[in-house]
């Protein structure tokens, strides 16, 4: 018996058989089918522990609570908080996806840097932090030697109030540059506005809740605006079917926004005279009396015509609104209806708490302030001031300064030196910094006049208006270093990078989130453990200036960040009127109105801290309301219709140099007595209308970020095929503009203004004005991967920037551009 | 293949010739035959003996575990039932969930101190010194882990449905040694929810947990709405 | 409420109130970050990209400065029998493979990835397009370390396969376990509600037991303003929707003139 091929065969028949009866063809088929099932590429989530860590949302200004759900060490979603007082349970759609932003290596630094590629290629080498700090404490120590400490800069994206804020600026003031430069927001203009008109310098604190009636100069109530978690609740409580008054909310704004569109009036006045309106609803007020008589007879300044000490005669603000903003005036600046205009007064004049409110689309970049005053100004004239459900007077929070500054002599000669964005100047009398005139001065001066710049919390290359200018400045300085935790443009031109944490991953604190009505402190923790070799800003400030040793380190005497906190917390405590804990079905604005009276739930300054640090907060809801003979802090110790401060300002430099002059660099193109006053002036410095005869404006949505903070890539599903379209975005044309330009829809088209050019393809909608060109902010990156970097275009990169009157900040909403069809 | 010696074949098989008829091929048909058994005893022993061998990789656990020690009375743990005694160490978390094989800090709570035992065995000398005293997680292979794509609570068994613990665990509670952890190399399922008894046979309910086996114990204890796809997939 | 099917169990639905919806999309990218579901470098093509539930923008159409954007909430309808003898929802009844069903006892509608053939049936069928194929597996690089932040809870999806809203039926589940812990075997109202309630912060999405009359949808759904989109197909939705606006409703079906019954007089 040989094994021949017939034999083999057999063999084969007989194994075929056997192998029936063994489990392995049923195993192995069912093997494979539960294999395709597993593939191993396929990430398998580990299972653990489910834990719950609160603590505050800082992607914007906002302070919404946040819950963050975790599975053993692991961060796996992001909810919001219902215990909080800010929020009640909402978040934004980009705070949602926060987590794509923690965990995505390839947007983040993952350990200090310094350049070793071309400037902006983004080729970095790792180096440990001490040699990090090394390198830059060994540079600023160099520039005070050599007796320039002026050289050294700072542009901070954190807010005004807050630690960080004041950490990076005393670090500046005590290696002694005066030139600490912070990003423009609303809240400065807002600030500005308090300062003149009210005579404290806090942010508009909206008692939006309380409110009847919401009267919104282009605010993005949807979009983003103030505390989006807040406004969008209040949102819901205004339209709740079982409410038993619902709000009326009015809309200005010459786009169907989300904010627009859901409205209950929408009023659309030609984008930059938004000014004019509010002063012709004012007129109807005062004319058809639906003004508060009594507030404006007691308690305002410059209502009636006035006569200074000086015997001069000043027009008031009632003869100068009823001389030139009558509704048909009006309606010929803004292309309005007279009537409109008469029955929008009327419907904000007959409520019983109207609120006229300011700040265009999130908030996140400045405004006008003869626009803001105006606005302002309806709300003192139905006296709606310091009263539930109006605009309430705050004093400062209660927070403790910081210990004195200690200077040398190299830091005292240095701060006397001028600061290079003028502000603070006769030209920018009430402005504490102006981003565009420092990088002008460093684009006109042949070699820079900033040598290390240090960039905190901000983009500038990517969020400024005339972004190519930004970028142009920037390259000319010579070292520039950044503490963005994330890849983006402005620190792909860095030289050194001290990464900082994520928001999730470190305790830094929110002071009064923008347009909340009562004092907030909100302070955020680390929720999961730093996951890459980053370092808390503030701890590095610490750090550095210790190694740069001498008075710098004597003013740094905190061995860590958290202590400094706490220094500036101590107010707080001994303020003696806050909250730390929160029941949510006493929401703070009912417990505001009611007259809360509740004694603090702490009785020491530790158990204070302990609480704030484990909830998140400190809040206070007890309120002096009116009260209107001690909250106005202004030289009239009234509401001022009519500036004295900007008076005295005006005639303090017209000592020097000719009114004319004193007004032409303030950029007031009316007279001394208007120029105090809220006015509108048609924007002289528009291009040549037949080169370019449209308008574009930029405009931001609640679903794409577009401040320093990246996108989550989470919030691309939201956005709509008619605004993202594979990696083109699209520019919203009435049908009107486009039939006059030859466009259909989808069409590829070229913006072109003074400033640059964009390609971008056309969507064709009723929602937006006639001549009007919209473009998103948020699009158009150059740095991060694959989920933002190349999608659509940044409108910044062609808009030309103007100064806005007195306040000297960017005007970026009338930018003269014409279509090319592609 | 091994030869047969045909000589000695050869004698045989003249003899048996004149008893079978003269149209069978006595000497073809026993060679088919032979072929035929070959193949097919071969087949069975790839079959049963060597596609396990193959399919399952073998993983020892890092450290034995006596799982008999801990639930005899004198080793302190309580419990009224051998599941009361299992859930003393596999616990319920607050939420319901459950912590499946426990962290290192639930030992620690009995073995805290890393320098003296308890008992008296070189494997928990070895435990204390290598993982309590440095308070590292031992890498346990988990035996029972269902895929991904299963989700399985243990409290609406365990608490609501009132099952023991040996109903699908076996005797692994009263085992003295752990058994080596065996991995499907295709699938990546541990061998003791699906391949312990190869031949499909089911004697035990512990013997096997696939889909099949938790739905047929639904409909006989009448939890028949338990057999909707979502409460068991995730 | 009057009972659509035979049996006395739950039925999970909800309520979008359209007035309050400010088309913010924090519903979409809770539901993306509660569900594991994957994100694509290029999520502009809808054809491809994954949303489980989707913000549709409509328009009244009319000219600027009269324009009115609203949005519609679209997750899965949880479709439910007919009432007329029993038919499954489209899907259901299309799929070859028995990865989807409804499940009597809660009304939602399953989808088991790993039972799923992607055949695509299903997605045909289904008149709301709330169902999504994989064309490629979960987009997780590794160099990126975005896997460490999904959730355990639903599992990733291969690709080839349908996936959609489940209602996240796992925090059902969660709640169970969580009653249960406590020792109880029901669970209450505001224990189980589905990612997107639970964001939405306008708070115009409300969760419920459609057929429990303490729930807060079942009080809802009965207002004059309710309505549910594609209503004379018959596939017994359980998502409503309410809007005053006749304009929004009137764009929820194809109305031949004359059978669309306005609500207020006016818009």
């Amino acid at each position: 018996m040989q094994m021949k091929r017939r034999n083999f065969i057999k063999f084969l028949v007989g194994g075929v058989a056997g192998i029936q009866l063994t489990p392995l063809p049923w195993k192995f088929t069912d093997d494979v089918a539960i294999w395709t099932q597993n593939w191993p590429w396929v990430p398998v989530p580990p299972v653990g522990a489910v834990t719950k860590e609160k603590t505050v949302c800082s992607l914007c200004r906002g302070a919404c609570g946040i819950e963050v759900r975790k599975i053993d060490n692991r961060a796996v979603k992001i909810e919001g908080r219902s215990d909080y007082p800010v929020n009640p349970g909402g978040i934004c759609p980009l705070g949602m996806g926060g987590l794509q932003l923690l965990y995505n290596e390839s947007i983040r630094f993952t350990s200090p840097m310094k350049r070793v590629g071309p400037r902006g290629s983004g080729v970095f080498m790792d180096i440990s932090w001490d040699e990090a700090l090394d390198i830059l404490s060994g540079r600023i120590s160099k520039l005070r030697k050599k007796g320039h400490p002026e050289a050294l800069a700072a542009i901070d994206g954190n807010p005004n109030e807050s630690t960080m804020a004041l950490m990076v600026e005393r670090l500046l003031k005590a290696v002694g540059s005066p030139n600490y430069v912070s990003m423009p927001s609303v809240g400065d203009t807002c600030s500005m506005v308090n300062y003149l008109q009210q005579g404290t310098g806090e942010m508009m604190a909206y008692d939006l809740e309380n409110a009847d009636c919401i009267l919104s100069f282009g605010s993005g109530l949807l979009e983003g605006w103030g505390s989006p978690g807040r406004v969008l609740n209040a949102w819901g409580l205004w339209h709740d079917a079982h409410a038993k008054e619902k709000a009326v909310i009015i809309q200005v704004e010459a786009r169907a926004s989300n904010t627009a569109s859901k409205a209950d009036f929408w009023i659309t006045p030609k984008p930059g005279t938004e000014a004019a309106l509010a002063l012709g609803i004012a007129h109807v007020l005062i004319k058809d009396r639906l003004c508060n008589v009594s507030f404006i007879e007691n308690y305002c300044f410059g209502y009636h015509d006035w006569k200074s000490l000086d015997g001069q005669e000043h027009k008031g603000f009632k003869s100068m609104v009823l001389d030139e903003y009558s509704p048909q005036q009006v309606a010929g600046i803004t292309g309005l209806q007279a009537d409109k205009i008469k029955s929008l007064a009327h419907e904000f004049g007959k409520a019983k708490a109207p609120i006229a409110i300011c700040g265009k689309g999130k908030g996140s970049l400045n405004g006008s302030l003869y626009e803001f005053m105006a606005i302002q100004s309806l709300n003192a004239l139905v006296g709606n001031i310091n009263k539930p459900g109006g605009v309430l007077v705050h004093e400062a929070m209660p927070l403790s300064d910081l210990q004195k500054l200690k200077n040398d002599q190299i830091s005292l000669r240095g701060l006397k030196k001028q600061r290079l964005d003028q502000a603070g100047t006769s030209k920018y009398p009430f402005t504490n910094s102006l981003i565009n005139n420092f990088l002008d001065a460093i684009l006109k001066r042949h070699q820079s006049p900033v040598d290390t710049l240090l960039v905190f919390k901000a983009n500038p290359v990517f969020t400024l208006p005339d972004t190519t200018a930004c970028y142009k400045a920037l390259k000319k300085i010579p070292f520039i270093v950044s503490f963005s935790p994330f890849k983006d443009e402005t620190a792909l031109m860095a030289d050194l990078i001290l990464p900082d944490h994520t928001y999730l991953e470190k305790m830094d604190d929110l002071v009064c989130p923008p347009g909340l009505q009562y004092p907030f402190y909100g302070l955020t923790k680390s929720v999961v453990d730093p996951v890459y070799n980053t370092e808390n800003t503030g701890d590095a400030i610490i750090r550095l200036a210790k190694k740069i040793g001498g008075s710098v380190a004597e003013s740094f005497q905190w061995p860590e960040y958290e202590d400094v906190l706490k220094t500036r917390a101590s107010g707080l405590y001994s303020n003696g009127k806050g909250l730390v804990g929160y029941d949510a079905s006493h929401p703070v604005w009912k417990m505001q109105k009611a007259g809360n009276r509740a004694a603090p739930d702490y009785s020491t300054f530790e158990e204070m801290w302990e609480a704030i640090k484990t909830g998140g907060f400190w809040f206070t809801a007890k309120h002096n309301y009116q009260n209107y003979s001690s909250i106005f802090k202004t030289p009239s110790k009234k509401f001022e219709f009519f500036s004295l401060r900007i008076k005295s300002a005006i005639d303090i430099a017209a000592k020097q140099k000719p009114l004319k002059k004193v007004l032409k660099d303030l950029g007031v193109a009316k007279n001394a007595d208007e120029a105090c006053m809220p006015h509108y002036s048609k924007d002289e410095s528009s291009q040549d209308s037949t080169e370019y005869p449209l308008f574009m404006m930029p405009y931001e949505m609640i679903n794409l970020a577009s401040e320093w903070a990246p996108n989550p890539p989470f919030s691309n599903k939201t956005l709509l095929d008619n605004q993202l379209r594979n990696d083109e975005s699209f520019t919203d044309i009435n049908p009107q503009t486009a039939k006059a330009n030859d466009l259909k829809q989808g069409d590829r088209v070229i913006i072109k203004s003074l400033a640059g050019r964009i390609k971008v393809r056309v969507n064709i909608t009723e929602g937006a004005m006639p001549g009007i060109v919209y473009l998103p902010l948020g699009f158009g990156h150059t740095a991060y991967d694959e989920f933002l970097k190349g999608k659509g275009v940044n409108p910044n990169d062609i808009i030309t920037t103007n100064r806005d009157p007195v306040s000297g900040q960017i005007v970026w909403w009338n930018t003269a551009v014409k279509l090319i069809k592609v | 293949m091994e030869k047969p010696d045909e000589k000695l074949g050869e004698g045989f098989l003249s003899s048996l010739n004149d008893f079978v008829p003269p149209w069978l091929d006595l000497r073809s048909t026993l060679s088919t035959g032979f072929f035929l058994l070959a193949g097919f005893i071969a087949a069975l022993v790839v079959g049963w003996i060597l596609f396990p061998m193959i399919l399952y990789s073998k993983q020892p656990q890092p450290i034995n575990f006596n799982h008999a020690v801990h639930i005899d009375e004198e080793s302190g743990i309580e419990g009224e039932t051998e599941t009361e005694k299992c859930l003393y160490c596999h616990e319920f978390r607050e939420d319901g969930s459950f912590a499946g094989i426990p962290k290192i800090d639930k030992c620690i709570e009995c073995h805290d101190d890393p320098e003296s035992s308890i008992g008296e065995t070189l494997e928990e000398k070895e435990f204390l010194q290598n993982y309590v005293a440095e308070e590292k997680e031992v890498s346990w292979f988990s035996y029972y882990r269902q895929p991904d794509c299963v989700y399985f609570s243990h409290i609406a068994h365990v608490n609501m449905g009132k099952q023991e613990c040996f109903v699908c665990h076996g005797d692994h509670g009263k085992s003295e040694k752990i058994p080596v952890y065996q991995q499907n190399r295709l699938t990546g399922y541990s061998i003791n929810i699906w391949g312990k008894r190869l031949s499909g046979w089911k004697t035990n309910t512990w013997d096997r947990m696939k889909m099949d086996d938790c739905a047929e114990c639904h409909t006989k204890t009448g939890h028949e709405e338990n057999n909707a796809c979502f409460v068991c997939h995730k | 409420m009057k009972k659509d099917h035979g049996h006395v169990g739950k039925k999970y639905g909800m309520v979008i109130d359209l007035d309050k919806c400010t088309g913010c999309g924090t519903c979409m990218t809770a539901c993306a970050a509660e569900n594991n579901v994957s994100v694509r470098k290029d999520e502009s093509d809808k054809e491809r990209s994954i949303t489980w539930i989707q913000l549709y923008q409509i328009s009244n159409g009319k000219k600027f400065p009269d324009t009115r954007y609203s949005y519609f909430p679209r997750p899965c309808m949880h479709c439910d029998e007919d009432g007329r003898g029993g038919h499954h929802p489209s899907c259901v009844s299309v799929c070859v493979a028995s990865a989807t069903k409804l499940d009597p006892h809660t009304g939602i509608v399953s989808q088991i990835y790993t039972r799923c053939i992607g055949c695509r049936y299903c997605q045909a069928a289904c008149p709301f397009d709330a169902r999504y194929f994989n064309w490629w597996d979960a987009y997780f690089p590794k160099e990126k370390g975005l896997e460490r932040y999904l959730s355990p809870d639903v599992s990733p999806r291969m690709r080839g396969v349908i996936e959609k809203c489940s209602f996240c039926h796992h925090r059902l589940m969660r709640a169970k376990n969580q009653a249960y812990a406590e020792g109880r075997r029901e669970i209450e109202e505001h224990e189980y509600i589905t990612a997107c309630t639970e964001a939405c912060p306008v708070q115009a999405i409300t969760f419920g037991d459609l057929n429990n009359p303490k729930h807060k949808v079942h009080e809802l759904i009965q207002l004059p303003t309710a309505f549910r989109l594609l209503e004379r197909l018959n596939t017994k939705p359980k998502v409503y929707y309410l809007s005053t606006k006749d304009w929004v409703r009137r764009l929820a079906d194809n109305y031949r003139p004359g059978e669309f019954k306005r609500l207020s007089k006016g818009s």
